[in-house]
């Protein structure tokens, strides 16, 4: 899987939660551009995509994947709770969100085990 | 008086008396006659004479100098027939005075012909004027057949060009016709002038435009009686009414300086006026005072060194090129007003000086006004840049605080999660220390980002009012309708002011109200958006109590906005605000 957050303290930790829970995390990207070609060379199965990006909102790449059936699974994230992301959340194609506060390996495991199924 | 104009008017008065003394002496016009036409010509150059001195950059006097002299020069081949030069030169300028009185009547005042048509028509008028000169001076011989319209001198103005028996008084008939139409385009063109002057400029110009016409429609006359022009010195009654013809155009101009002080009068009505005038008003009591519909008032600001108009917008004072004249009112080194107004109203420049003087307290006061405009305006705008540099500023924090410590609180949150799965089994009950640490870890970011949203909401920055309001209505404890609210995005000012009053208003319906549901409306109207806040609590609010709302009310009136609060006790209270949003 890919870990996509321009804070790299952030993505470091996550990619340690993540892998504590059997996630294998291939790649970590700081912006869109790099994540986008991260997909496109590596094939991730499941992407945690901050919203908030330097070039790009996570909205937009979820957008982008959720068109290819191939794409990945995505679960975006961010500092920010769900009602301050208003109605773009549910239009990103997104299989769900989880707030950076309430990350943890389960609810990440979760989402992506029923988005699979 | 220059040395220019004093050899002028010496010249005229020289030649007049040798035009008496030669034609009495040479007995071609009975004395009285003789004395009356040229004394006349020289009361003309005199009047030009005064002219030029009054208005030295006008051209207008020195023409009207030049036409008597024009008349007298070429009555030299009548009165002197028996010098060669003086016939010469008669014959020379036998219609030179024709295309001056075109020029100066259609040229007044300023003493530029202002339309292309105007210098087409007097620029014909000057080459008829050679041409017939320059055939007569060659070709005009005593030899032709005499006849009683035409004076014949005794001697060949230059003999040896007359070698053809050319018929000039054929020629002369011709071309008299063609003058006739030369007139008659020229009276239309002077009718367009008038037709098209402003009512002051053409009071300025009607005396001379009548004598003008007068002078064309003589000519009409004698063509229409004769199918010529007429000799006036054969026929008495022609004489003196040519005579009156040719003073009419220096009387003009004499009446027109008359009138300039009659002007005057009108000052006494500029004065009652101004008394009461309303501020802005003084304009249009001067373009009255001035016969000038056009007139502009240009007050000057000393501080800003620069002109404005009556509502503080500044003026930039046109170039001469403009074809509108600038007269300033006051002292040079220190001006209170210019006039920008129609360029004929120079020649009325002493009754325009005096209009500026009775209106001096008129136009002191409107200046004061005026600047107080412009300081109100310059406020008006430094208020809206500081509410709106606030705002960025507001903006720049609440990214700042989650670019930074609420990303690292984040991050730690994360560790902590590691931290306690790597504790198993328990030791020293450091698990339950950790789950204390998370548990004031997110006590943290909740205290942290509430902060931040009263700082400035990224919802609203990001996503705009509609998504922002929601965000606001989720976290009240009152029960939040949202019953109207844009979907598009306006100008950000005009949102945060919405999104900062409604989350006031939300606060003290939480802390004071007692309201069991609050109702929000946010629409756009015409140029501006219409917010409310009503709830169902107790009323009584009093925005002089607590800054909240007085801040709220400033943000609002930073926009031009307006604000109303109705809460009387027992029937809630509902906030009215409108927020320009261009």
């Amino acid at each position: 899987m890919l870990v996509v957050d321009d804070h790299p303290s952030f993505r470091s930790f996550a990619r340690r939660l993540l892998e504590s829970a059997s996630f294998a995390v291939v790649h970590e990207a700081s912006d869109g551009a790099s994540a986008l070609a991260a997909v496109r060379a590596l094939r991730p199965d499941v992407v945690l995509l901050d919203v908030l990006l330097p070039d790009t909102t996570g909205f937009e790449l979820a957008e982008a994947w959720s068109a290819d059936p191939q794409g990945p699974v995505v679960v975006l994230t961010s500092s920010r709770s769900e009602v301050d992301l208003g109605t773009a959340l549910a239009r990103s194609g997104a299989c769900g969100f989880i707030a950076k506060r309430d990350l943890t390996a389960a609810a990440f495991a979760a989402l992506v085990n029923g988005a699979r199924a | 008086m220059s040395t220019a104009r004093l050899l002028v008017w010496l010249a005229g008065g020289v030649l007049a008396a040798a035009m008496i003394f030669g034609a009495i002496h040479n007995q071609v016009l009975p004395a009285d006659q003789a004395a009356a036409g040229y004394v006349a010509a020289f009361v003309a150059v005199t009047i030009g004479v005064v002219a030029w001195r009054v208005r030295p950059e006008s051209r207008a006097g020195l023409l009207l100098a030049a036409i008597p002299f024009a008349g007298m020069l070429s009555d030299l081949s009548h009165v002197f027939q028996t010098s060669r030069l003086a016939v010469t030169i008669g014959l020379a300028t036998s219609w030179l005075a024709a295309p001056l009185i075109a020029q100066v009547v259609l040229s007044y005042p300023s003493g530029r012909l202002s339309t292309r048509l105007d210098r087409v028509a007097v620029a014909t008028a000057w080459l008829l004027a050679a041409a017939y000169g320059l055939v007569f001076a060659l070709f005009y011989s005593p030899r032709s057949p005499v006849d009683e319209e035409i004076w014949s001198c005794p001697r060949c103005a230059i003999p040896y060009t007359h070698v053809a028996w050319l018929n000039l008084i054929g020629f002369d008939r011709d071309f008299n016709r063609v003058v006739l139409v030369v007139a008659l385009v020229l009276l239309g063109l002077l009718v367009r002038k008038l037709l098209r002057a402003s009512p002051g400029g053409r009071r300025v110009v009607l005396p001379l435009a009548v004598a003008g016409s007068f002078i064309v429609v003589e000519f009409t006359v004698q063509m229409i009686l004769y199918g010529h022009a007429v000799n006036s010195w054969t026929h008495p009654t022609w004489f003196w009414i040519v005579q009156v013809a040719m003073l009419s155009v220096p009387a003009a101009l004499a009446v027109g300086l008359i009138w300039e002080g009659g002007g005057r009068g009108a000052l006494a009505g500029l004065v009652v006026a101004l008394e009461r005038t309303p501020p802005g008003a003084v304009r249009d009591a001067l373009a009255r005072t001035l016969g000038d519909p056009s007139l502009e008032l240009a007050l000057w600001l000393p501080e800003r060194t620069s002109y404005v108009d009556a509502t503080g917008a500044p003026i930039t004072l046109p170039s001469p090129a403009s074809g509108r004249a600038v007269t300033t009112l006051g002292p040079a080194d220190a001006p209170v007003a210019a006039l920008i107004h129609d360029p004929v109203l120079l020649e009325r420049r002493g009754l325009l000086a005096a209009a500026g003087a009775a209106a001096g307290l008129a136009l002191e006061n409107e200046r004061l006004q005026a600047e107080l405009r412009a300081q109100l305006a310059e406020l008006r705008a430094s208020r809206a840049r500081i509410v709106s540099a606030g705002d960025e500023e507001r903006r720049r924090l609440e990214r700042d605080l989650h670019d930074g410590a609420q990303q690292r609180l984040l991050s730690l949150g994360l560790a902590l999660q590691l931290a306690r799965a790597k504790l198993d089994p328990d030791v020293n009950g450091a698990a339950e220390l950790l789950s204390e640490a998370d548990a004031e870890l997110r006590g943290a970011l909740d205290e942290l980002r509430e902060l931040a949203r009263g700082i400035h909401p990224a919802v609203l920055t990001e996503q705009g009012l509609a998504a922002a309001l929601r965000s606001l209505a989720h976290h009240s404890p009152v029960p939040v309708t949202i019953a109207a609210v844009p979907a598009e995005r306006v100008p950000a000012p005009a949102e945060a002011a919405a999104y900062f009053l409604v989350s006031e208003a939300l606060a003290n319906v939480a802390k004071h109200a007692r309201a069991t549901r609050v109702r929000i409306s946010v629409a756009r109207a015409d140029r501006s958006l219409l917010v409310d806040v009503d709830d169902d609590g107790v009323g009584g609010a009093d925005p002089s109590h607590g800054s909240g709302l007085r801040g709220l009310a400033d943000r609002v009136y930073a926009l031009d906005g307006r604000l109303q609060l109705q809460s009387s006790p027992g029937s809630g209270t509902h906030l009215h605000a409108e927020i320009p949003c261009a």
